[in-house]
């Protein structure tokens, strides 16, 4: 099957499951509320009684955000706190929420309801904590050796330059470099889950293994339906900037941004299961194959 | 706090400073103390300068000066032990931003210094360290002895022979490969000060420049494939085919320093400013209206522009140019004309680290090969370093000990002349060396907006007026004297009026050209010029650390107390009157149609140490619920004043400065009370934080 196919399938295998993408953005927005939930409270003690609350966020105004940053600058240290322990938390939710999405997505002729969502979400949220663990060995490797070594051998070229063109060009290609050995590592775990659910085991260093002799054989047209998925979740996030340049940001028309926002959050959910999604038609389809 | 007392005499001098005059004085004004001839040649292969200098000082003062003191600052960059590395060590940013290598060391010698007569001097020199706290083994700072003192009028003619190894590019001079940026490179003489001495300082990490005027001519030697830009004008180029090196001659006289550049890659572009196709009658009908000058006297004369530019900027030429007559216009009509025929912009040659610097009638800009037209860069640089031309090149204040005079004053007046050219600039962010505003609709903002937002936090580090390495740290340095003391001028612009700003900055600029001015100078100058003592004015916010924050502490409003309950002596009897009469009494005088009377209490409080002073006075305003608003002015001198108003609707708002004069005010949300809250503000940018916050979890949970 090619990868345009198997990326449509995944495509109707998310549509059809879309009770699970609100379920993420209910989660997710919680989630943010409970975060956003002290600044709107500082602000208000601030600024809800001040003429200049009235101009907050109504486009760009360095008098305010001066006179923000003047009341706050304390602050920043106790935000990284309060930014670092939810970002752990969330990230534990989501290694909880991956076990629903994958599950329900295999469970090609069920339907979504809350049971058999967070049944599957519990069901495997100790084998995928250990793929995480594993996973972070992964990114060690890439960030912390392949990277850094890639950067070195840039630096050869840079730090002779005469003009400032290699050092733009080799920082735009380690970005690029960057983003494709972080999309392989993201692709090879993913691929670990979702043979997991499929297979309904529980071993984690197993279902590493097997993707990793699973996307070593396949490698290329798993990278490039990955990639291509990538590509779409591109396209939304342009589309966002796009659209967010022209919206308005004053009087009742805040609405209607704060709504593009949460649709814009819709289609990060959407995009999320339609990874999971293509990857699993992909191995299903593989596997199918070998039999 | 340095008093600042304006004598009698001085007044006199400055009340005698009618504007028509100031104009005229200029020509009588110029005056070199010093006279430079300089022949340098450059050695590309062991990156060295070997140098003669001849050097004529005539002696202005009524003292016998019996020795001569010299910078060189090469010698900054010779060991970990110069005062500007050691400053350096001991700030954070040292270890961030000031740091030589093995190999890129640079280094001065004064290998021969003689009379003119044959004397030689060389055994009396040593070198000087003053400045507190002192660091022994600094070498930026020379004392040679004469013989016989130089008697006031006579002149002293000193020959002078140096090499010097070229620094790898730092802190705005040295090498990259085959470019050169050369500044601070030959022995200078610092400034001698009746009564006082030389004022001559070693090289510190926030400031280097304080000389006197002087005519220089200097013969810069290079091989011959070298474009080489200088200060001045270029009056003559030698070609020696046995040595395959071109010999490149410039004058300029009534200058202070002297710096050059040479890049076997540069691309050298001249245009020429005509004032007449620049500047409309209209434009200068309306200047002159503003200045009270006529018309005549604020005429600009034309003059050569020069560009030398890499390869590399190449279609960024005519930005530069647009900028640069931006600068030249506006400097010109606002602030006096210019007075040199040249002035050369160098786009600085790729690792140099020379971008962004001024030196008299050359100065060095700096762009990126990715540029958006959004983002006011390089004519920001372009403006503000043509700009110091009249500070710093022109008024020529002393930077170790006053820095504000030239970089406030000049961040002030970029500001005015680039938003008056470009309007807002988008803020300057790139992504991996991409301009941001490519792809996000970046926000846009006016300098004096900028420079407000980061002054308001170090106003309680140190005076403005603090010397230049004496600052808590280089953070407070340059947010002090950029920002801070800019932001006191727009201030000061609020208060005396936009013309009123104009013409006390043109005064300062003509009254003092080819002169030394201080502080005080520019105080009498406000002073005079807009008829009031506004020397409290300094006093509290440049000579002190006082934050500066007036505001409003409560706002209440509610129905005056007519009935009131209790017994009460009514015709020798006593009569109660309870809830329910009370009550009664209203409805009964509702009925009738008589209007509520409300009273308004609104508390205005000086939350911070700075107050006002002469007959300046805070304007309170409160507006009513009907419509109506009352104006009351408050002395501000207490901590906090209540004010009372009886009206017939309760009170909206109450607002403090509500002409928005008082820019330097540290918080500006306190200024405004609403007697109800309202969201609707907090809500969009919470929601524009929650926007965030979904975004950077999404981010995280790819981890997962």
């Amino acid at each position: 099957m090619s990868v345009f196919r198997l990326l449509i399938q995944g495509i109707k295998t998310t549509n059809s499951k879309g009770r699970i993408v609100l379920y993420l953005w209910i989660t997710n927005f919680v989630f943010s509320l409970v975060i956003v939930a002290p600044f709107y409270f500082l602000l208000s003690k601030e600024f809800s009684r001040s003429l200049i609350g009235n101009k907050l966020g109504a486009g760009f105004d360095l008098l305010w955000l001066g006179d923000l940053f003047y009341k706050f600058n304390n602050i920043p240290p106790a935000l990284i706190g309060w930014f670092l322990v939810p970002g752990i938390l969330f990230l534990l939710l989501y290694m909880f929420l991956n076990g629903g999405i994958i599950g329900r997505i295999v469970a090609q002729r069920e339907s979504v309801n809350f049971s058999n969502f967070f049944g599957d979400c519990g069901k495997y949220f100790l084998c995928f904590f250990r793929i995480f663990l594993i996973s972070l060995i992964g990114y060690a490797l890439v960030f912390g050796v392949i990277y850094r070594y890639i950067s070195e051998l840039f630096e050869l070229w840079t730090d002779n330059a005469s003009t400032e063109w290699p050092l733009i060009i080799s920082s735009n290609i380690k970005f690029l470099i960057l983003i494709l050995l972080f999309s392989i590592i993201r692709m090879f775990f993913d691929y670990a889950r979702v043979s997991v659910v499929v297979e309904d085991s529980r071993r984690a260093i197993r279902a590493t293994i097997l993707s990793l002799s699973f996307v070593g054989k396949r490698f290329f047209k798993a990278w490039f339906l990955y990639l291509l998925v990538g590509i779409i979740s591109l396209i939304f996030f342009a589309v966002c900037l796009r659209i967010s340049r022209i919206l308005p940001s004053s009087g009742l028309l805040i609405i209607v941004v704060f709504l593009w926002h949460q649709i814009y959050i819709l289609s990060r959910m959407w995009t999320k299961m339609l990874f999971f999604s293509s990857e699993y038609h992909f191995f299903y389809q593989e596997k199918i194959s070998l039999y | 706090m340095k008093p600042i007392k304006i004598s009698m005499l001085s007044l006199f001098l400055v009340v005698g400073l009618v504007l028509h005059t100031v104009e005229s004085l200029e020509a009588q004004l110029k005056i070199s103390v010093i006279r430079y001839e300089i022949w340098v040649e450059l050695d590309d292969q062991r990156k060295m300068l070997y140098g003669r200098e001849n050097i004529s000082w005539l002696n202005t003062t009524q003292d016998e000066v019996q020795d001569m003191w010299f910078h060189l600052f090469y010698n900054a960059f010779k060991n970990e032990r110069s005062t500007l590395l050691q400053e350096s060590r001991e700030e954070l940013l040292g270890a961030l931003g000031i740091k030589i290598e093995d190999g890129e060391w640079g280094w001065i010698d004064v290998t021969s210094i003689k009379l003119a007569d044959g004397r030689d001097l060389r055994p009396t020199a040593e070198f000087v360290t003053r400045d507190k706290p002192v660091h022994p083994d600094d070498q930026t700072v020379m004392c040679v002895e004469f013989p016989e003192p130089v008697k006031p009028g006579e002149e002293v003619h000193l020959l002078l022979e140096f090499k010097s190894k070229i620094p790898k590019g730092i802190l705005r001079t040295g090498y990259y490969q085959d470019s050169y940026f050369i500044a601070q490179w030959f022995p200078k003489p610092g400034v001698y000060e009746e009564g006082k001495g030389w004022n001559c300082h070693e090289y510190h990490l926030n400031s280097e420049f304080y000389a006197d005027f002087a005519d220089f001519t200097v013969h810069i030697t290079v091989p011959e494939n070298f474009v080489v830009g200088a200060s001045g004008k270029q009056v003559g180029e030698l070609r020696d085919s046995d040595t395959n090196a071109v010999t490149y001659t410039f004058y300029q006289d009534n200058i202070h320093d002297f710096a050059w550049t040479a890049d076997s890659d540069f691309i050298k572009v001249e245009r020429d400013f005509i004032a007449e196709d620049e500047i409309s009658r209209k434009e200068y009908e309306e200047a002159a209206r503003k200045l009270q000058l006529p018309v005549e006297n604020i005429k600009l004369k034309d003059m050569k522009m020069i560009l030398l530019i890499e390869p590399e900027h190449r279609s960024q030429i005519e930005r530069h140019f647009k900028a640069l007559k931006m600068a030249v216009k506006y400097y010109g009509l606002w602030y006096g004309p210019y007075p040199y025929e040249t002035i050369t912009m160098v786009d600085p040659p790729f690792r140099t680290k020379s971008g962004g610097m001024e030196y008299p009638t050359f100065f060095t800009a700096g762009t990126a090969i990715l540029r958006s037209k959004e983002v006011l860069s390089p004519e920001g640089v372009i403006i503000h370093e043509f700009g110091h031309g009249y500070w710093y090149g022109l008024c020529a204040n002393n930077e170790f000990e006053e820095a504000w005079l030239d970089e406030g004053i000049n961040s002030y007046s970029t500001g005015k002349v680039a938003g008056k050219a470009y309007g807002k600039g988008a803020l300057p962010f790139t992504f991996r060396r991409m301009p941001l505003a490519w792809f996000l609709k970046l926000p846009k903002y006016y300098d004096d907006e900028f420079d407000r937002a980061v002054a308001i936090h170090v106003v309680e580090l140190d005076p403005i007026t603090t010397h230049s390495w004496k600052f808590y740290n280089r953070g407070s340095y340059a947010l002090n004297v950029y920002m801070r003391a800019s932001t006191c001028l727009h201030t000061l612009e609020r208060l005396v009026g936009e013309d009123t700003m104009l013409r006390i900055l043109r005064t300062f600029q003509m009254y003092f050209r080819y002169k030394h001015p201080r502080t005080e100078d520019f105080i009498q100058v406000v002073n005079e010029v807009s008829g009031q003592d506004l020397t409290w004015f300094f006093e509290e916010l440049f000579f002190k650390t006082l934050n500066f924050d007036y505001g409003i502490c409560s706002l209440t409003s509610s129905e005056k107390d007519k009935h009131v309950r209790g017994f009460f002596d009514i015709n020798g009897e006593k009569e109660e009157f309870t809830q329910e009469k009370v009550e009664k009494i209203k409805a009964e005088e509702k009925k009738s149609g008589k209007r509520e009377i409300y009273v308004t209490e609104v508390t205005v409080r000086r939350f911070g140490e700075a107050k006002l002073g002469g007959d300046v006075l805070m304007k309170l305003r409160v507006v009513f619920e009907d419509g109506s608003e009352e104006i009351v002015n408050w002395d501000g001198q207490k901590r906090w004043e209540k004010f009372t108003f009886k009206k017939p609707a309760k009170a909206k708002f109450a607002q403090i400065d509500p002409d928005k004069i008082w820019l330097i005010d540290s918080n500006l949300s306190n200024n405004s009370l609403k007697r109800k809250s309202s969201k609707g503000g907090i809500f969009r940018l919470t929601s524009g934080i929650l926007f965030l916050i979904q975004n950077f979890l999404q981010c995280i949970s790819s981890f997962s």
